[in-house]
Formats: C-alpha cells, sequence, structure tokens
C-alpha cells in the first residue's frame, strides 16, 4: 500500500517523432503523443476525464485544447502548470494527484517543445527598469535563464568538494552511451571525456555538453487508477510514492541550501513514504537539463555521499548499460532530447514493463523519477505490476 | 533593441543595462545605495539580516526591520565569466563576472553581484573583496571589487 489515497498505475505512454530541424505544429505533435499513449493504454480519448501539461508559453497547446483534439467528453480535473513547477513531470504529480484523490479516473499529461514557438532560455532585448527580485538580478547581467545560476552552481560545487570538470563530463558521456541504444534519440553520437572538456563555453565554467539540447517533440502519459489498470492493455507500473519540494527560504539563488537546493528535502520525504530504499532501485531517471542537476540528484538520493560522486561513479561504468545503477537510460534530456522530463517518466515505465529493447536493464522492478531543480523538484519511485 | 542600433549607428557605447524600478519593498534599499550606503533589512525580532529585501523576515515571517548600513566586506562565494550577452542590455559590457558573495555580517547571507577592477584569471572563491558602486541610469548599484587592504 502505497501513501496514496488511492493506488495508481502508469498505463500508457507516447511520443510524437523528436526532431532537430523544421517547425512542426504544436497541437500536432501533442496529438500523435497523446493518441499513441492513449493506444498504448488500449483507451480512447473518450475514457480520459483529467488533463494536466506543463508550459511556458506557446510552444505547447493547453490542457483545453487538448480535450477537445481527443474528444474527452467533459474534464472532472485539467490544469495548465506555468513554469515554476518540477519541470514536466510537475503535470504528471498533478495528474496523478486528481486521479489519487478521486477527483477524476484518467488523467492525460503531456509536454510539448518547439524550438520555434518555445522558450529558448531568457535571451532579453528590453532595457526596461526591472522589478521585483529582478532588481537583485537583471542589472548584474544575470538573465539567460538559468544559465548563470548553473554556473554558479558547478564552479561552487568543484570548489566545496575539491573537485573538476571531469565529474560532469561522466554525465554527458553517459548520455550518449545510452541514446547509441535509443533509436528515438536525436543525439546518438558517442561523446568523448576529451569532446566534453574541450566543448565551448557557454557562461564559464558551465559548457555547451553540460545543457540539454533543444529540440521539437511531444510526450504523453496516462494514468489511472491500479484497479482499473487491470482491465487496460499493459502490464501496469504502480506509483509507489511521489512528492514535491522546494527546499526552505526557496528562491533560485538566496536559498538556504545553494547547492541542493529542494532536492534533499525531495529525497528524504520521498523515501520515507516509499516502500523501497534507494538501494533497491533498478533504474533512474535523473532531471539532466544540466549536468550538475543529475549529480546532485544521484548525491540527494542517497545513491552517494555528498560530493563523492566523482569517486562513486567508477569512471562513468556505474550509471552506464550493464552498472549497478543505470542513469538515464533513453539518453536523456541532453541526448533523447530536451522534452522537460516526462520522456523520463516514460523511459522508466517502459524499462518496468521490459519493453526497452537495445537499452532494457535486466530484470527492473523498482524505478526512479526525479526531475526539476533546486527550487522546483519532484520524484516518483516506480514499481513493476 | 532600437535603441542599441541608434548608439551603434552613432558610433557610442551606452549603457543598455536594465535598471531596477524600485518598489514599496525596495525603495530604502536604492534610496541609501544612491547615497553610497548598503543597507539591508535586518529583522527587528530575530535580529538576523536578508537580502534581497523581503514584505517579511523570511528566517522567522516577523514583519518589522531596522534598515541597517553593513560594511560591504565580503567573500568571494562563487563566480562565473559572462564572454557572450544572452541580454541585449549587456552587449557593451562582455566579458563580465558574475558572482555571489558572502557578507562578512552573516553566514549564508549572500549577494549576487558583479566584480569589479579584476582580472578573471586572478578570481579564487574565498578572497577578499569590498564594496563599490556603479551608476546604473539614474542610480547607484552596488558591486565589489577585490579588496584593497586584506583585512
Amino acid at each position: 500500500m502505497s501513501a496514496l489515497s488511492r493506488e495508481l498505475a502508469i498505463v500508457g505512454v507516447g511520443y510524437s517523432e523528436l526532431s532537430r530541424a523544421g517547425s512542426p505544429e504544436p497541437k500536432a505533435i501533442s496529438l500523435v503523443a497523446a493518441k499513441e499513449a492513449l493506444a498504448d493504454a488500449g483507451l480512447s480519448g473518450t475514457d480520459v476525464d483529467g488533463i494536466f501539461e506543463y508550459r511556458f508559453g506557446p510552444e505547447s497547446p493547453g490542457a483545453q485544447d487538448m480535450a477537445r483534439l481527443i474528444g474527452a467528453p467533459d474534464l472532472a480535473a485539467f490544469g495548465d502548470l506555468m513554469p515554476t513547477n518540477p519541470s514536466g513531470l510537475g503535470a504528471a504529480l498533478a495528474g496523478a494527484m486528481a486521479v489519487a484523490s478521486g477527483v477524476c479516473e484518467t488523467v492525460l499529461v503531456f509536454r510539448c517543445m518547439t524550438r520555434e514557438g518555445g522558450y529558448q532560455g531568457g535571451v532579453s532585448g528590453f532595457s526596461d527598469p526591472v522589478l521585483g527580485g529582478q532588481q537583485f538580478e537583471t542589472p548584474y547581467g544575470d538573465s539567460g535563464g538559468i544559465l548563470m545560476t548553473m554556473a554558479l552552481h558547478k564552479q561552487r560545487w568543484m570548489y566545496e568538494y575539491g573537485r573538476t570538470e571531469e565529474d560532469f563530463g561522466h554525465i554527458a558521456v553517459n548520455a550518449r552511451r545510452w541514446s547509441a541504444l535509443n533509436p528515438r534519440a536525436v543525439l546518438r553520437d558517442p561523446v568523448t571525456m576529451e569532446d566534453y572538456l574541450s566543448s565551448r563555453s557557454i557562461v564559464a565554467p558551465l559548457r555547451l555538453l553540460d545543457c540539454d539540447y533543444p529540440i521539437n517533440g511531444a510526450v504523453a502519459t496516462v494514468i489511472t487508477t491500479a484497479e482499473r489498470a487491470k482491465d487496460l492493455r499493459q502490464r501496469p507500473v504502480l506509483i509507489d510514492s511521489m512528492t514535491y519540494a522546494t527546499g526552505s527560504r526557496v528562491d533560485w539563488n538566496f536559498t538556504d541550501d545553494f547547492l541542493y537546493g529542494g532536492t534533499r528535502d525531495c529525497a528524504d520525504r520521498l523515501w520515507s513514504r516509499s516502500s523501497v530504499t534507494a538501494s533497491d532501485v533498478d533504474v533512474a531517471q535523473l532531471y539532466d537539463g544540466f549536468t550538475q542537476v543529475t549529480v546532485s540528484w544521484i548525491e540527494a538520493m542517497g545513491f552517494c555521499g555528498l560530493g563523492e560522486f566523482g569517486d562513486w561513479v567508477e569512471g562513468g561504468d556505474k550509471i552506464g548499460p550493464g552498472g549497478a545503477l543505470p542513469v538515464n537510460t533513453g539518453g536523456g534530456q541532453l541526448a533523447e532530447g530536451r522534452l522537460h522530463a516526462i520522456s523520463l517518466l516514460n523511459e522508466a515505465v517502459v524499462q518496468l514493463r521490459g519493453q526497452a529493447e537495445a537499452r532494457q536493464v535486466p530484470d527492473a522492478q523498482v524505478g526512479l523519477v526525479a526531475c526539476g531543480l533546486y527550487p522546483q523538484c519532484g520524484a516518483m519511485v516506480l514499481k513493476g505490476g | 533593441m532600437s535603441q542599441l542600433e541608434d548608439a551603434a549607428t552613432n558610433g557610442e557605447v551606452v549603457d543598455l543595462r536594465p535598471p531596477p524600478k524600485p518598489d514599496e519593498i525596495t525603495r530604502f534599499y536604492w534610496e541609501a545605495a544612491a547615497e553610497g550606503r548598503l543597507v539591508l533589512q535586518r529583522c527587528d525580532a530575530c535580529s538576523r539580516f536578508q537580502y534581497p529585501p523581503e514584505l517579511v523576515c523570511t528566517y522567522c515571517q516577523h514583519e518589522g526591520f531596522e534598515p541597517t548600513e553593513v560594511s560591504g566586506q565580503a567573500t568571494l562565494y562563487s563566480f562565473a565569466l559572462v564572454e557572450r550577452a544572452f541580454h541585449a542590455g549587456f552587449v557593451n559590457q562582455v566579458p563580465y563576472v558574475l558572482a555571489m558573495i558572502e557578507l562578512a555580517e552573516q553566514p549564508g547571507l549572500r549577494m549576487l553581484t558583479n566584480i569589479l577592477d579584476a582580472d578573471p584569471e586572478e578570481l579564487a572563491i574565498g578572497m577578499e573583496l569590498e564594496l563599490c558602486f556603479d551608476a546604473i541610469g539614474e542610480q547607484q548599484l552596488p558591486q565589489f571589487r577585490p579588496a584593497k587592504v586584506l583585512r
């Protein structure tokens, strides 16, 4: 029995084609992903009574647009989650809460990202006076979305633990080891540690290969009760525990725990509610919008001590194919492509069903998904049904 | 952008950084900065400083503050070198150093700032810094530079 008020199962996963080039219509690719997820579950649009999605702006249709496209008769729960959530996983967390509480029965959650319509990281051209919290950031040139904060994090982490950039390079190299096995991934060529260390600077010390890869694509997931799941097409994957976290005195920059933000609170609460422990995890999908975010999740989740990632990872083998803790087995945001992590949830589901083909982790029973970063954390433990 | 293009046409170097727009919560801070002082909120109840200004004390949620001038002594907590502008207002600023600094008054009392008058190669986390000011529009922006007299 999980800590949720009703037992939940993930019953459908779907994707559109993922591409770097072109400018696909967001509604069109979102609908492809949604239909695939519903078909995967053995459901249709008329079975859906809840829709949640995560977006920044015009790069994605809204929940009501999706209801119209799939023919949902009416929505008992819905929401368009704006970008303070734990990345795209926020849509799945909200959808799961809606089903667990009995507000709705079957929820479709999705994330669509298009390069043309999407937010590309805060490039701005306005010199108008800045308001609110920006008064203490933008006049100093802290712009470009969170790139600069990420550079400050990377620098501080290396200082606190006396480590070098190679630690982060293991995450970049790992992404391509797995994406080589994933036909859907947009970047499948291997990269070496030398490639990582010579990749160009974005905001020093942040490098190109620290950053995820913007693409066009949509990804969708269907969640319902474990009871309903028994009658559906796939072996259900159960949600064992889930939580959000922000950390104390929440802020991107001026927070209590600059290095880890909410990740440690997120991990502590997740494990306190789970029927399993970190040592039971067979496959981990950990947010990789930037390489250091994955490192922070690995440490916060207790797979190794704080600052110990570089020694623990065994030159990268620990998290790669055949390793003791396979991480981001589809290539993640760095290589499969930036989909704000509902793709990480789907990858965990596919692994726990045993359907991951060339990249399948043998006998995967317990999956961990941790998404977002610092003030915007969310995580789930999943179990094969 | 047109402001920038006009400036480029005229061959001028203009400061297009977006200045802060003070509000009810932050006005005291910018007024003090205009006088060359770094003044922070200090909680009447728990005596802690906080930055940036907020409606309540984010440690104890008390609503009363004593605006209190701090020394400007700080150490470098982290830094990044920005060589390409991500904002049109900083095209004339690159390369610049964005930094997180920690003020001497209280552990964890951190500010974002630029590090002025420094060779990026010589920056090191933990180094001592001192307060300086930088005109932006009609306002003064608190900034930091390597300490001339080491403590």
